[in-house]
């Protein structure tokens, strides 16, 4: 990559990192969102952890697989299971990860 | 706790931002306990925003990225999805508009937080709106959200939150920092990104606690399939509409307020 083309880039991000996650707070009081939309909103956190992680979970390589022979989702079910029964998330992070390795290792990927 | 223990730095970066809570009053909670309590509350994360910010690292300059240009890129952007989708553009010298578009596309679902956060942080300066927007993560926003729906009455919720950013952008810099330059030693085959996705379902799951929020994960998790292939994450965006569509209406329909 040429120097140049790879600082305006950079800037480009950055610029795109504000203008996403800052536009409204600068806004603050001036810009009304109306109470239903707010109100329907509070459901976006779940919704929106929920639609970055399946995919993750259930594409390996572009392609879906939900069989038993992708570790990826069956780490996510179990890691799910080890937060619910004790709500620690080391557990839960690590317990889904030796799952995923271990399934690895046992299919030969 | 002891009052003259340490003198958290914090007074210096955001002088105004804790003169503003001391002058309401807190009760009990000072804001330095707000800020504490948040940065405890994001720590049980730290092995999925490490891995995440591993992951990331390794692929910046894997990718092509000079250690230097990786370094700058990680330290402004703080956009770990934004900074991946847009690597391979810049692999093959994509117009700029279109990293950028990408960029902000990848990042808009920030935008729809955002409309959540303000009220919170409407009342500060400008400049401090500006850069508590900037340090919003996905974790964090999750763990605000969930605390401020606890406990509506908590004093020094911007300390709080501030708190909790603060860490996960020092965290995940770090573990950036340490990938990009230990790219050439860190194998992609590990498969340690699962470590981020997984932070992600545990903090999912204490939300899925009632039938609306059921109703809309399920549907945000099919629909995410289903628009998987839309370029430029926008199946993401289609996602959350599509999730908080039907969690309104199962709550409507059950009429629970």
């Amino acid at each position: 990559m040429t120097e140049p083309y790879v600082w305006w880039a950079i800037l480009g991000i950055t610029f795109a990192t504000f203008l996403s996650r800052s536009s409204l707070h600068v806004l603050g009081h001036r810009l009304q969102v109306p109470h239903t939309l707010e109100s329907a909103l509070r459901y976006a956190p779940a919704c929106a952890l929920a639609a970055i992680l399946v995919p993750d979970l259930v594409f390996v390589g572009g392609h879906l697989d939900l069989s038993f022979g992708n570790p990826r989702w069956l780490a996510g079910i179990v890691s799910a299971g080890i937060f619910a029964a004790n709500r620690s998330m080391i557990a839960s992070i690590s317990g889904g990860m030796a799952v995923f390795w271990l399934l690895r290792a046992v299919h030969g990927g | 706790m002891h009052s003259k223990c340490v003198r958290w730095p914090i007074s210096k970066i955001t002088p105004s931002i804790l003169s503003e809570s001391i002058t309401n009053d807190a009760g009990a909670v000072t804001s330095r306990d707000a800020f504490l309590r948040g940065v405890r509350e994001l720590m049980p994360a730290w092995p999925g925003i490490f891995a995440w910010g591993l992951v990331t690292g390794v692929a910046m300059v894997k990718s092509g990225l000079s250690v230097t240009e990786a370094t700058v890129l990680s330290l402004m952007a703080y956009a770990g999805s934004a900074q991946l989708a847009a690597l391979p553009l810049m692999a093959t010298f994509a117009p700029l508009w279109l990293v950028t578009l990408t960029a902000v596309t990848v990042n808009l679902r920030f935008v729809v937080y955002s409309v959540l956060t303000r009220k919170h942080f409407a009342h500060l300066g400008v400049q401090q709106r500006l850069w508590l927007g900037y340090l919003v993560g996905d974790i964090m926003f999750a763990r605000f959200t969930a605390m401020v729906e606890r406990e509506p009455d908590y004093p020094h919720r911007v300390q709080y939150y501030f708190g909790g950013a603060i860490a996960n952008w020092v965290l995940w810099q770090i573990s950036s920092l340490i990938g990009i330059f230990a790219a050439t030693t860190i194998p992609t085959a590990w498969g340690l990104e699962l470590a981020g996705t997984l932070t992600l379902v545990a903090l999912l799951v204490p939300l899925c606690a009632s039938r609306p929020v059921l109703a809309g994960v399920l549907v945000a998790s099919v629909v995410s399939v289903l628009a998987h292939d839309i370029p430029m994450r926008l199946g993401l965006l289609l996602a959350i509409a599509f999730g908080v569509l039907a969690a309104f209406a199962v709550e409507r329909a059950r009429g629970e307020s």
